[in-house]
């Protein structure tokens, strides 16, 4: 933002961010902040931070040291020295798993203890626990009796779900979710695989979606708009391959957008390059255009671009007379963009409500547009202290001279 | 041992820099520290490089999947407890092995992991072979002091693990971090859990006390903390999803805070990162500033971290005035030498503060000046449930314009928990998001279904096939996000006494912590909390305050021996229901509480804002409140956990 414009700004703003009259403004701040005093040198800070901290106690008057020595035996989950090895009940074990002891599983050879350990684990919460005792139940035990357990075991079940996932077993955890219902997850679950481990490679990711298409998103249960737009993600990778551009590769519809429109603007439909074709492809909304198609133009300062978008037929052959862009969001986004104060009156002058048009004109420091708007309420008092703002002999200054002296118009203060 | 409370938490670091100690002994003189980048600025709060070196590190490297040679044959990894960082380590060193299969026998490989080592790990390395030729170290580092009152464990990860993965693994070690804790403030008296995480850390606290019990120090030789509560990130969202007002919460939006360290990268921040660019230039990387965000080595940084941020420029431009009063021209000679040799560096320093506060404001105005009034309005109406369809008609029209890849979700998140989106409103979002962004986020929604951030709408077909589903299909008065927020008066009406945490949200809503500790310091005993906080489900109590009602002390044997799938194991804690129920009945009640200092602990990433509205509580009450979590985490934060 440009220095001048910055105090500016927060004065027309809103009540959220407003200051005191007398407060100084930033630059004043900063002046008398950045201002040196003699034997100022530059690493003064450094040292000055390092100077300020606090001394800090010393261990043993934080701990005794036989607690530093428990605390030093906790973290490294060994065996206190003087204690037994004490017999492998399902308690003991699990004890030990939570406090990242050794352990033997191997003792524990009945289902009735196997499915122990795993409500115990379940029961403490200890992910690590329950993640080690799940994957001794896959060792030692069918999988239809693993999964049957699991099953009624959500926790220990999300589990073994997220190893698998990390692990990229994904075969095994498709597998683990033909259980009844789960299906949809499954598909979720191999799409994010699949777009994790291909990187930006179209051939690949084609090849991977559409076999995935065809044996999980049609099953029963899997929603359809989830599938749609799995579709059309498979529909933007064959464009995107047809385009055959490296930088294209892998990117959003509206990257891809984008590019068209710098590359590309004036092919017209059915044209595969053409911005209009990727948008019936891709079905991008006309908002969603509209806001490219500005950032894009204005971008590269193709003001007359932006300026017939609001006058033209869009792509569904319809004629607009005005942008898709909210006005107050078109307004607020051409003033980021530095568009010139004509076109934001234009815009200004699309507004019907005349309190939201007074506002706005403020707000964007559309002077022309609150002179107009405060002769057509006719107040003279605002206009009046609204010319003392401006700085004199400017344009602005004159017209709202001027304004103030045109006797046609009737005053109401 | 009686010493201030924040020179104890301070000096925790000791303990940290102690058990770095012990494993560094373990690993050899002579050795090369190989360390991820993520650790770099946690590892500085616990020692410096020369200390390094005086335990044996020669030389340090960042870790990088093409490392090359290093100069000594002994290496020392340093890697959070993530897979693919780990599987990363052991390709590395099955390379170097390959080139040099006499290291194998050499013992001169060593993984530490902070938090843990967790056993997945140790059958990977089983698995490649490389049991006995790499040894894997926990390093469990304690709290870090990071402001006054502030403590974090700074492990980032660890929200994605625990709600989005529902990995639960390293949910031990926030357990281990509040036994160790409670070695050097006592334990304390009464415990309120929030969630189903926080009940099972207490669990596991509870199998840490029983373990190591016979030589706890006695409960009664320190009693810093009075009560601690323990609450699940999920339990409160909306704390995490509203645009905060103050000025720390503002910083935490717009820039990079690890560690208490706000780094300003040119004209860089979080939000102009998120959005679509539709330039081709890459913006000129601007000068990099680091702003330490402690209040005791910045006080103007404390005066000003919880202010409404519509304050912070007048306070800031006071300060500025004290000193022109104190310019130096007034000074003789003498007292110019004076000058010199005791303020000169204090004022410079206050100075510096002073120009990188001013600075950072004015990047929040230039960010957030537009968008802000809109912004916390819609987000107000949300939470009172009024206006549902403009509210999403405002986040239509964001998703179509101005979107943002995480704060963009976040609205739509807090539309669905606070009004609820039909499936048609989920989908249209849903589309304009993908087209954006790239169709690869989808599986992005279901992780946020997965971590209770969005409610996923059931397809209307569906639903016909159900009857019961009618009523829920109807307008509904309102939803159960109002009817409990209400019960627990986190909505606040129009009359402000000015001194209602919800500032902190621009006066739209109170942080369930901030309820819960008003709830522990405002009521005369036990049973008066626990009706206060009975729309809470998942409320759980622990602690000597429920001793007595224990029957007897049950060991966690005991404890599994009597388990049923259906009930939880209540070890560490207790339903608060059934609690309630009994002090009423037996008209107990009688438990004194009066704590003098809460300890707030939340599970999965605690907000600026949380932190500020707490502190409006310990003012009122004249109490203390100290705050501690696995992280300080935005709503962008918790977003990006999510893709």
């Amino acid at each position: 933002m440009a220095d001048d414009d910055y105090w500016n700004t927060s004065e027309t703003k809103t009540k959220a961010f407003s200051f005191d009259d007398d407060v100084l403004t930033p630059q004043e701040i900063l002046a008398i902040g950045q201002k040196s005093y003699p034997g100022q040198s530059e690493n003064v800070f450094t040292s000055t931070v390092s100077n300020a901290k606090t001394t800090l106690l010393p261990l043993s008057s934080l701990v005794s040291s036989k607690v530093l020595d428990l605390i030093l035996l906790a973290q490294s989950g060994k065996d206190p020295k003087d204690k037994p090895e004490p017999e492998q009940t399902v308690a003991v074990t699990l004890k030990r798993l939570v406090l990242g002891r050794s352990f033997l599983l191997h003792t524990h050879r009945s289902l009735k203890s196997k499915t122990e350990l795993l409500d115990g684990a379940v029961a403490i919460g200890d992910g690590n626990a329950i993640l080690t005792v799940v994957l001794f139940l896959i060792q030692t035990l069918n999988k239809k009796l693993v999964y049957e357990l699991l099953s009624s075991r959500p926790l220990a079940l999300n589990h073994y779900i997220s190893f698998l996932q990390t692990e990229g077993k994904i075969t095994d955890l498709t597998d683990l979710l033909t259980m009844p219902g789960r299906s949809p997850e499954a598909a979720v679950h191999q799409f994010q695989h699949i777009v994790k481990t291909q990187g930006n490679s179209v051939e690949g990711l084609l090849r991977k979606l559409n076999n995935l298409l065809s044996n999980h998103f049609n099953q029963p249960g899997v929603d359809t708009h989830q599938t749609k737009m799995v579709t059309d993600y498979v529909k933007l990778l064959e464009w995107q391959k047809c385009a055959n551009k490296t930088e294209l590769n892998n990117k959003s519809t509206l990257h891809c957008l984008s590019y068209c429109c710098t590359h590309h603007w004036n092919e017209g439909a059915g044209n595969m390059m053409s911005p209009l074709t990727l948008c019936q492809r891709q079905q991008v909304t006309p908002l969603q255009y509209d806001w490219v198609v500005l950032n894009v133009h204005a971008n590269s300062n193709k003001w007359d671009i932006v300026e017939s978008l609001f006058t033209k037929k869009d792509w569904l052959g319809r004629t607009t007379v005005s942008s898709h862009i909210p006005m107050e969001t078109l307004l607020s986004r051409l003033s980021e963009l530095s568009a010139s104060k004509q076109m934001l009156a234009t815009c200004l002058n699309k507004i019907h409500n005349s309190e939201d048009r007074l506002r706005l004109a403020q707000k964007y420091k559309v002077h022309s547009v609150v002179i107009e708007s405060l002769a057509k309420q006719k107040d003279r008092s605002t206009l009046t202290n609204y010319k003392m703002t401006l700085n004199p002999q400017s344009e602005e200054y004159i017209l709202a001279d001027n304004t103030l002296r045109d006797a046609s118009i009737k005053w109401k203060n | 041992m009686d010493q201030p409370l924040s020179l104890k938490l301070a000096s925790l670091s000791q303990i940290s820099q102690h058990k770095l100690e012990k494993i560094l002994d373990q690993c050899g003189d002579k050795a090369d520290l190989i360390i991820d980048p993520s650790l770099i600025k946690p590892l500085e709060r616990i020692c410096g490089v020369s200390w390094l070196r005086q335990h044996g590190i020669e030389k340090i490297y960042k870790m990088d999947p093409q490392l090359g040679t290093t100069a000594n044959i002994i290496r020392v990894y340093l890697i959070p407890a993530s897979i693919k960082k780990y599987k990363c380590v052991l390709d590395q060193i099955s390379s170097v092995l390959s080139q040099n299969p006499s290291l194998a026998d050499a013992k001169c490989f060593n993984i530490i992991i902070a938090p843990k080592v967790i056993s997945t790990f140790d059958s990977i390395l089983e698995n490649r072979g490389l049991y006995d030729v790499v040894k894997l170290h926990s390093f469990s580092w304690e709290l870090m002091y990071l402001d006054d009152q502030l403590l974090s464990l700074e492990l980032p990860f660890i929200y994605k693990q625990l709600f989005v993965e529902q990995n639960h693994s390293l949910l031990s070690s926030i357990s281990m971090s509040l036994w160790s804790l409670f070695h050097v403030t006592g334990r304390p008296k009464c415990i309120l859990s929030l969630g189903k995480l926080s009940a099972s850390v207490l669990d596991i606290l509870e199998v840490y006390n029983e373990s190591y019990s016979r030589d706890f120090i006695s409960s009664e030789s320190s009693q810093d903390i009075g009560a601690l509560i323990v609450m699940d990130r999920d339990q409160d969202y909306a704390s995490s999803l509203l645009t905060p007002a103050t000025y720390s919460g503002l910083l935490s939006e717009i820039f990079d805070i690890s560690c208490g360290h706000l780094e300003v990268n040119g004209n860089d921040t979080k939000l102009k990162r998120g959005k679509l660019n539709f330039t081709t230039t890459a913006g000129n990387p601007g000068k990099n500033t680091v702003i330490t965000l402690d209040s005791s080595l910045d006080n103007l940084y404390g005066e000003i971290k919880h202010r409404h941020f519509s304050e912070v420029l007048s306070v800031l431009s006071s300060k500025a005035k004290l000193l022109k009063n104190e310019d130096i021209k007034a000074l003789g000679i003498k007292e110019m030498k004076e000058f010199v040799a005791t303020k000169l560096q204090q004022v410079t320093l206050f100075k510096q503060n002073l120009v990188n506060h001013v600075l950072v404001s004015e990047t929040i105005i230039s960010e957030m000046n537009n968008k802000f009034e809109n912004l916390t309005f819609t987000e107000s109406e949300m939470l009172n449930n009024r206006n549902k369809k403009s509210n999403f008609t405002y986040i239509d029209e964001n998703f179509g314009t101005d979107i943002h890849i995480y704060n963009s979700l976040r609205l739509m998140c807090l539309l669905s928990l606070t009004q609820g989106l039909s499936y048609e409103e989920y989908n249209t979002l849903v589309s304009k998001y993908l087209i954006a962004f790239g169709y690869r986020f989808l599986y992005v929604f279901n992780n946020l279904i997965t971590a209770g951030l969005l409610v996923q709408p059931s397809s209307p077909k569906l639903s016909l096939s159900n009857l019961g589903n009618l009523s829920e299909r109807l307008p509904r008065w309102q939803n159960e996000f109002q009817t409990v927020a209400n019960k627990l008066k986190q909505l606040p009406s129009k009359s402000d006494d000015g001194k209602s945490p919800s500032y902190v949200f621009n006066g739209g809503y109170v942080p369930l912590v901030a309820v819960i500790c008003n709830a522990l310091l405002t009521s005369e005993a036990l049973v008066d909390v626990l009706s206060k906080l009975s729309a809470l489900s998942d409320l759980k109590v622990g602690g000597t305050v429920i001793e007595k009602l224990k029957d007897g002390m049950e060991t966690l044997n005991e404890k599994l021996s009597n388990l049923n799938l259906q009930n939880d194991l209540e070890f560490g804690c207790r339903d608060a229901k059934s609690i309630l129920k009994t002090l009423k009945a037996d008209k107990l009640g009688g438990f004194s509480l009066k704590p003098k200092t809460i300890l707030v602990y939340v599970i999965g990433g605690v907000t600026y804002a949380e932190i500020a509205a707490c502190d409006v509580i310990q003012a009122n009450t004249g109490s203390r409140i100290i705050i501690a979590s696995d992280c300080i985490a935005s709503g962008c934060d918790l977003m990006a956990a999510n893709t």
